[in-house]
């Protein structure tokens, strides 16, 4: 930089904008955060920051003279197309072209804001904001520039036009390094022992004020199939995955896993170096590795290593078959959280005559990603510690990664790379390889690449816990529900601490055994309702490694509680002799759920009858057929599922023929994107209602490769029917993951319509389906 | 016990040193710096690491680089170059061409997290050099009962797949000569 420096300051809609000098070549408007900070977040490592400093200029957005943008996001891409709909996002705001924005992602040394790819709507708020309040700054640049009100100007393409002239985005900046203040508030994750999930601060930081931004109807970016960028490299293999990575001296670690859940080291196994010369064991109380140069020498020194090491027995797991009873079993006290009116409901259940109750329940499934996880760590002798990963919550991560080393948040970095898919396992910044790494880098001073296996993957990371629901409708005389009284009992899903750092009895952030409640209301003609979670502690969570840890997985709490809410409204309105659809618009005024219900049900030329199919029987060899719906709203979006069903009573098994998928999400921002993402979440959400299921015995985790953990196979996929409704009336809602909880209700209903029998539990598989018509 | 073996890759001769037993991955990977093919279960169950052998898909996991020995092995990023080679594409044309397979998978969109979808075009690479038209259900079947395991995708691609597979089926169709 060079040149005078402007001291001048110019307020623009609750933001500053100022010249900090003048450049010989290039220029740039960089967008940073407001002064006064919220928290101190400038280290003293200035060389290596280790965090962006918001108020650093060209924290958030970078104009270019060259007519780039440069965004900066701690949010991810985790495969449902951030890549794509920011890009829109900020162009749409700024009037860009969006193959002229690149973004830079998860980094915590790069991107100013931490948050979780979880939270789309709020990550998707601040960069709309942030270009928002840019795109006010350029306009003001503008009208000095060009000497006309900015009140008067358009804008194309990043082309500014006005009073005759015209001027781009690239030379307004050009020559000149101007920075942009922006409001924002919070603070960046960090560990906080005595809260709900051991971390604060997992949203980040929010972007604040109102800066003018495009009403939905005047959105030209947003609501067109743009691409996402991250999928040509993926395609030619140019794409770095986290897998890929290598450093100079770098180990590859194989893990050596305790026997069983619970045990803990006897003796440590040997390795014979004249079969594995450049092999090494290093341990840290119940966390060994074997370390090598060369993986393939890691792969089989480990094997060799777990041959010969001794461990204790343990058996403190109920079994698989035995979950529902040992969560009867648990002395429950009070809710964790309660929604709905609770006097007043309790008041009818009371007196009520007329009442409807079921009881619903799932064992335990899992992420279960086709990649193991991986993580690179390096530790170096002066503390400094960096990790590579494609953990969803980067900030989180390394508050966690803090604490169990017992550093300051300072001392690490997390970067951020793709990977395969966790589907909300990492989204509380834990429950990967990272920590494995971490300590295995500082036992041995050298970078460490963990790879897990399978085996260990669907042995040792967190679950999404199995559940039981009671649920009682009190019914009129139409059979129609007054009140409704849910009670769901869980272990908890909020525990993603490291397994490494359990096993090595190192410091985790830990969590309470707490549970909540995640529906949201479709039917307000129920006067009255009452929702209790209850929460307790990890099955086996008092074992030396934690037992069972829950965890967070696609529409966490809302896809169970669903199951249970749809499986009752379709007994109720199968009770009552009504179609399920006309029962369920009997039940609300809610305009958009009513208009997408009529959308969908036409779509799959749904014929209005009540369930079960007149021919529904529970025997025979023949195959049966049927269908079932379910409803459900999330984070501004509406949803249905209508599922067909083809069953062989004889054999027990059950097809999905046909599932035909309705979303509202007020305005659809990337109509492909979303196509894809409802596509694969019904995929999803059928591998979970007709196979996905934890087994183990008492020792140990026994669904540990993909013919005991079994998903949906493409032959297994029926025609997944489509149906989109866009609206500009009602801003935009969450989009990516509430399709695969619209199947398991759907599909147990459709199982009744051709059997008449209601199964109260997923998966359905042919011994479960069998079982159940037989009785 | 290491040993020089040769293989060719992508159209070029390598020459690697290495045990013979070692997965064909862990030689693409680490020695040659092939990182298309990726690890998944490690044991033949899913197909991410799925590699051509002589036009037929291998799990690359399993098969040790001894058996690969002799027999020309194609990953993702040899596919531009199988393609060009098929259409006789000049230098300057194949710079700028990606298999039709690998476009299709571009142009509808198809990977979410991407991480199987390497072997995904594999199986479709082999499935239209064996037939040109496939229907939806011989997509399926191909995705699911080829031998050893069928391809599994957990974000849940599959739908996405199937449009890709008809698109790059049209276009070499199109690109016929």
């Amino acid at each position: 930089m060079s040149g005078k420096t402007d001291h001048c300051e110019t307020p623009v809609t609750g933001a500053t904008i100022s010249r900090r000098g003048f450049v010989k070549t290039g220029g740039a408007l960089f967008v940073s955060l407001a002064l006064p900070l919220p928290f101190a977040v400038r280290t003293k490592a200035v060389d290596n920051p280790t965090s962006l400093d918001p108020a650093l200029p060209a924290s958030w957005l970078e104009i270019r003279c060259d007519n780039t943008i440069v965004a900066r996001t701690g949010r991810t891409e985790t495969g449902v197309g951030i890549t794509g709909y920011y890009p829109q996002t900020i162009a749409e705001e700024l009037n860009v072209r969006p193959e002229t924005i690149r973004l830079i992602m998860g980094d915590t040394d790069r991107t100013p804001d931490g948050g979780f790819s979880a939270g789309f709507l709020t990550g998707m708020t601040n960069v709309r904001k942030v270009a928002a309040y840019t795109y006010q700054a350029l306009l003001a640049l503008a009208a000095t520039q060009l000497g006309v009100p900015a009140s008067s100007l358009t804008v194309t393409d990043g082309i500014v036009s006005g009073g005759g002239q015209k001027i781009s985005y690239g030379e307004l900046v050009r020559g000149q390094h101007l920075e942009l203040r922006i409001p924002v508030r919070g603070a960046l994750a960090k560990p906080d022992p005595t809260g709900w999930v051991g971390l604060a601060s997992l949203d980040g930081l929010t972007v604040t004020g109102d800066p003018p931004m495009k009403s939905v109807s005047e959105f030209k970016v947003l609501g067109t199939s743009f691409p996402a960028g991250h999928i040509p490299d993926k395609i030619t293999g140019k794409t770095q995955w986290s897998c890929d990575l290598t450093l100079p001296e770098m180990l590859h670690a194989r893990m050596v896993r305790p026997a069983t859940l619970g045990s803990t080291l006897l003796s440590l196994g040997t390795i014979d170096k004249k079969q594995f010369p450049t092999a090494e064991v290093v341990r840290k109380g119940n966390l060994l590795a074997v370390v090598s140069p060369n993986e393939w020498e890691a792969v089989q020194a480990a094997l060799s290593v777990a041959g010969t090491t001794k461990w204790t027995e343990w058996s403190g797991l109920p079994g698989s078959d035995n979950v529902t009873k040992s969560i009867r079993a648990h002395t429950w006290e009070k809710p964790s959280e309660s929604k709905g009116k609770a006097a007043e409901t309790n008041a009818v259940l009371e007196n009520a005559t007329n009442k409807l109750s079921a009881t619903y329940e799932q064992g335990y499934v899992r992420h279960a990603p086709i990649g193991p996880f991986v993580a690179v760590a390096d530790v170096r002798s002066d503390g400094r510690v960096t990790i590579w990963t494609h953990s969803a919550q980067s900030q989180g991560l390394r508050a966690r990664i803090a604490y169990m080393l017992g550093v300051p948040v300072d001392q690490v970095v997390v970067r951020w790379m793709d990977q395969s898919g966790q589907y909300g396992r990492t989204t509380l910044g834990g429950d990967g390889a990272e920590a494995d790494a971490v300590i295995v880098s500082q036992l041995t001073g050298k970078p460490v690449r963990v790879q897990w296996t399978l085996q260990e993957d669907l042995t040792w990371s967190s679950v999404s816990p199995a559940w039981v629901s009671d649920i009682t409708g009190v019914l009129d005389t139409n059979g129609h529900i007054v009140a409704l009284h849910s009670a769901q009992y869980s272990p908890h899903m909020m525990d993603p601490r490291p397994i490494g750092a359990l096993l090595a009895g190192m410091p985790c952030a830990t969590s309470k055994p707490g549970h909540f409640v995640a529906t949201e209301w479709v039917y307000d003609k129920i006067a009255n309702r009452l929702e209790d979670a209850y929460g307790m502690a990890n099955l086996a969570g008092d074992s030396p490694n934690g037992g069972l840890r829950g965890n967070i997985m696609r529409t966490p709490g809302q896809r169970q509680q669903n199951f249970a809410l749809e499986g009752l409204i379709n007994e109720a309105a199968a009770a009552a002799g009504a179609d399920p659809i006309a029962y369920r618009l009997a039940h609300t005024t809610d305009e958009r759920m009513i208009n997408l219900l009529h959308a969908t049900a036409k779509a799959a030329n749904w014929e209005t009858r009540p369930s079960p199919h007149a021919g529904a029987q529970r025997a025979g060899n023949n195959p049966l057929r049927g269908r079932g719906v379910c409803v459900m709203i999330r984070e501004n979006a509406y949803w249905v599922g209508i599922a067909e069903v083809s069953v062989v009573p004889a054999t027990g098994e059950v097809r999905a023929t046909k599932f035909t998928i309705g979303g509202e999400p007020g305005k659809i921002l990337n109509p492909r994107q979303l196509d894809r993402c409802m596509k694969s979440g019904v995929v999803m959400g059928l591998s979970e209602a007709l196979k996905e299921e934890v087994t183990f015995a008492n020792s140990k985790v026994t669904s540990t490769n993909w013919s005991r953990y079994k998903i949906l196979t493409m032959e297994e996929m029926p025609e997944i029917q489509v149906v989109q409704v866009s609206r500009d009336d009602k801003g935009f809602g969450g989009g990516s993951e509430a399709a695969n909880a619209l199947v398991p209700p759907a599909m147990t209903a459709a199982l009744f319509d051709a059997t008449g029998v209601w199964a109260r539990r997923v998966p359905l598989t042919p011994d479960y389906v069998k079982r159940l018509l037989a009785v | 016990m290491k040993s020089e073996l040769t293989l060719s890759v992508n159209g070029e001769q390598q020459v690697v040193s290495v045990e013979q037993d070692m997965p064909l991955l862990f030689v693409l990977r680490n020695e040659l710096k092939l990182t298309g093919p990726r690890m998944g279960c490690g044991m033949a169950e899913c197909g991410a690491c799925a590699v051509l052998l002589d036009g037929d898909e291998v799990r690359s996991c399993v098969t040790p680089v001894s058996y690969a020995a002799g027999k020309k092995v194609i990953t993702i990023e040899g596919l531009p170059r199988v393609w060009a080679e098929q259409k006789q594409l000049s230098p300057d044309e194949a710079s700028k061409t990606l298999h039709p397979v690998q476009q299709a998978w571009i142009d509808e969109q198809v990977p979410q997290c991407g991480y199987c979808q390497s072997g995904m075009m594999i199986v479709a690479v082999q499935l239209l050099a064996k037939n040109p038209n496939p229907s939806v259900d011989q997509i399926k079947d191909a995705f699911t009962n080829t031998p050893p395991s069928p391809h599994l995708c957990r974000c849940g691609t599959y739908a996405a797949i199937i449009d890709a597979v008809q698109r790059a089926a049209q276009a070499m169709k199109g690109a016929a000569r």
